[in-house]
């Protein structure tokens, strides 16, 4: 599904990024952990073609991504606030994106109504705009938008932080769930690294922009990684 | 001491915003328009005298002054009220530090006072008074003079605050300011109530009298009185914080552009963004101003043979919302650059949405300046030639151009005279843009004639209308290359 090969990124000469090699197959929920400064939000960044790589390329679905629309169909992604279109309320952001990706009005009205749970009521049916929602509640819009063109990548950066503890845990059963019933390919960061491991199957350390562990999420793989970070 | 401290930490914010040293050759521009203007300013001061020695023989030179002093006032009020900034201390911060309330709001109302700009026009006050004042009167009838000026300053400084934070700076409280100033020019005009009187006497009074300063003294205290119980009517910063305040959303009906697929949507964005921040609109109201041009222009015999200039002039206003707007269009979009670059958004279909923008504002402004059509015929043809020449041609400029804007905007801060995020580079670039088509022009109907002129522009015009296919593909590619320095170069911020 996606598949890195000899991707660099480097800043001024300073290398960021070093990943000679990965692969992440359909229906994978993928799980990068690191700390700040680690790469995690580079890769993303690769993936999405928001940055040139130095060197190497990334290839979703056999394409190369690199300055190619095609890859835009079939991806959702969330990583910040320039994710979001701010001045817009969160109903005219929702036809926005639901337009974009072919959907009719009743399409949108069921996906947002599949929504009302993870929502808790605060996000639809005020004239507010999305720029005076709190951080956690333009994070909820934010992964909405990324679902709802009912893509087969999903990319999320720090999905958990920000949210309230419902809604932690909502989210959690909501990606497990999407990934057991459309066989999703999820690709999520985080700090957190008891949600992560509960909802991914993979998890990669980057440490330093290189990959310093590649796991299979077992009952020992907490342990592991809490072992790994605590310095 | 504290509130010297305040003033400290305002003056290290603006120091340390990122944008201030990057923007040094924006600043360079500025200060040497800046002291052009000083230098006029000064002239005007030298020479006023002389000038109002003439106008009337039986007022002197102070008593035509003094006569201009309410107007002045009124003058500066409409302008502060456009212009003005209100001073919006971050007040969060502060506040639940253990510092008096009301020394935070002495800081909020006083601080304006101390910027420099209030005294520009001292320049002129200061010689006037040298030169004019001391002769007919005294020094010390001079000095007296020169404060009541500066009273005045500081009463209109207080008052526009007071007035913009208790009625907004909305359009509607806008049009209530033209209309007082416009009436009591009316009045004056017919000799219903003479302001110019008015004025006279009082600042006669208050100039000639040893103790007249006190009345002015004490406009600015009722001035800062009113302000001060504005500020104890609304205790919390979300009162009269403007930048706290949320918008009211004005939900147009945008949708009959769903017609038109993705590219629609995408235009409809584009509208939304432009009317609900205070930045943009500001444009649009600018923009109007260029369809003014035609008046100072056309009316000329001075300008009439100039041909190239008279293209220039018609390139403007027909224009004018693409030659404010045209090298932004990638700009404007920069808060959300990456969500319209990740989502289902082909590069193709993103640039033409930009393209048939620019091409609506272009027609717009074209039917906005049709009344010029009345100037004659040999308008009608300028107006026309210019009008394919903008769609056809200009466009696909803007588009490049557009492409090398690499900063991020901050759509919500302010209004007039804000550069944030403006470079060099993009006032180089409007440059050529006006003057190439206008040296060609000039040059053509010289050495043929304007018909030749206006035929060959409006073919090339045409031209671009017809392959705008294939040049919208060169735009396409040039934004594929520039695109990663946009995205870095919106994410950085200021």
């Amino acid at each position: 599904m996606i598949q890195v090969t000899d991707l660099q990124k480097a800043y001024n000469g300073v290398t960021v990024l070093n990943i000679p090699f990965l692969t992440i197959p359909q229906g994978e929920s993928f799980g990068l952990v690191g700390n700040n400064g680690a790469g995690k939000t580079t890769l993303f960044r690769l993936i999405l073609d928001l940055i040139e790589p130095t060197k190497g390329e990334v290839q979703i679905e056999g394409q190369k991504v690199m300055r190619n629309d095609a890859w835009k169909t079939i991806t959702g992604s969330f990583l910040d606030e320039s994710f979001l279109i701010d001045f817009l309320t969160t109903e005219e952001y929702f036809n926005f994106v639901g337009k974009l990706n072919h959907k009719s009005q009743g399409d949108i009205a069921l996906f947002l109504d599949s929504m009302k749970d993870f929502f808790n009521d605060e996000i639809l049916g005020s004239k507010k705009l999305i720029r005076d929602f709190s951080k956690g509640n333009q994070k909820k819009i934010g992964i909405a938008a990324a679902l709802l063109g009912d893509p087969k990548i999903l990319i999320l950066d720090e999905p958990f932080t920000a949210l309230d503890p419902s809604s932690q845990i909502r989210l959690k059963r909501f990606l497990s769930d999407l990934q057991t019933r459309f066989n999703m390919t999820m690709l999520i960061s985080s700090h957190d690294l008891n949600h992560v491991t509960e909802v991914c199957e993979r998890i990669v350390v980057l440490e330093k922009g290189n990959i310093v562990k590649d796991l299979k999420t077992d009952e020992d793989t907490l342990k592991e990684l809490e072992a790994y970070f605590a310095v | 001491m504290l509130f010297l401290n305040l003033i400290k930490q305002e003056w290290s914010k603006n120091i340390r915003s990122q944008g201030f040293y990057k923007n040094l050759a924006v600043t360079i521009i500025l200060t040497l328009f800046t002291l052009y203007m000083a230098a006029v300013f000064l002239f005007l001061g030298f020479s006023l005298d002389k000038i109002l020695e003439k106008v009337d023989n039986k007022l002197n030179p102070m008593e035509l002054f003094n006569g201009a002093m309410l107007y002045i006032m009124l003058g500066g009020l409409v302008i502060r009220f456009l212009m003005q900034q209100l001073n919006t201390l971050n007040l969060p911060p502060y506040q639940v530090l253990p510092i008096k309330r009301s020394l935070l709001i002495n800081f909020l109302l006083l601080k304006p006072l101390i910027n420099p700009i209030n005294y520009f026009l001292l320049l002129v006050v200061v010689p006037f008074a040298v030169k004019s004042v001391v002769g007919y009167y005294s020094i010390s009838v001079a000095i007296r003079f020169v404060l009541s000026f500066v009273f005045l300053v500081w009463f209109n400084s207080l008052t526009s605050s007071f007035l913009k934070r208790k009625f907004g700076s909305g359009l509607l409280s806008f049009l209530v300011v033209i209309a007082v100033f416009a009436s009591i020019v009316v009045l004056e005009y017919f000799k219903v109530f003479s302001l110019f009187e008015a004025s006279r006497q009082l600042y006669g009074f208050i100039v000639l009298k040893s103790y007249g300063l006190v009345l002015a003294l004490i406009f600015v205290g009722i001035a800062y009185l009113l302000n001060r119980w504005f500020f104890s009517q609304n205790y919390y910063p979300e009162k009269f914080n403007i930048k706290l305040k949320s918008d009211t959303t004005a939900t147009a009906d945008l949708s009959f552009l769903n017609r038109f697929g993705v590219i629609g949507e995408l235009i409809g964005l584009e509208l939304k963004l432009i009317f609900r921040h205070k930045r943009t609109k500001s444009i649009l109201f600018a923009s109007l101003i260029f369809l003014v041009y035609g008046l100072m222009f056309y009316t000329k015999k001075d300008f009439a043979d100039n041909s190239g200039m008279l293209f220039m002039v018609a390139m403007l206003m027909t224009g004018s919302l693409m030659f404010m707007f045209g090298q932004w269009i990638i700009s404007w979009d920069s808060s959300h650059f990456d969500s319209l670059m990740t989502r289902n958004i082909p590069i193709r279909t993103y640039i033409k949405a930009n393209y048939y923008l620019l091409i609506a504002f272009v027609l717009i402004s074209f039917v906005l300046t049709t009344p010029y059509f009345y100037f004659g015929m040999k308008i009608v043809y300028l107006h026309l030639a210019a009008l394919l020449f903008n769609a056809g041609v200009n466009v696909f400029f803007f588009l490049l151009f557009a492409t090398f804007n690499t900063r991020k905007l901050d759509l919500s801060k302010s209004q007039t005279m804000n550069y944030q995020g403006m470079t060099y580079k993009s006032f180089l670039i409007v440059l050529p843009i006006m003057f190439v088509p206008m040296i060609v022009v000039g040059a053509l109907s010289a050495f043929v004639s304007l018909n030749f002129a206006l035929w060959t522009l409006a073919l090339v015009g045409l031209a671009g209308l017809v392959f705008h296919n294939s040049l919208i593909t060169v735009c396409v590619n040039v934004f594929n290359n520039r695109k990663y320095k946009l995205a870095e170069g919106f994410r950085e911020g200021e």
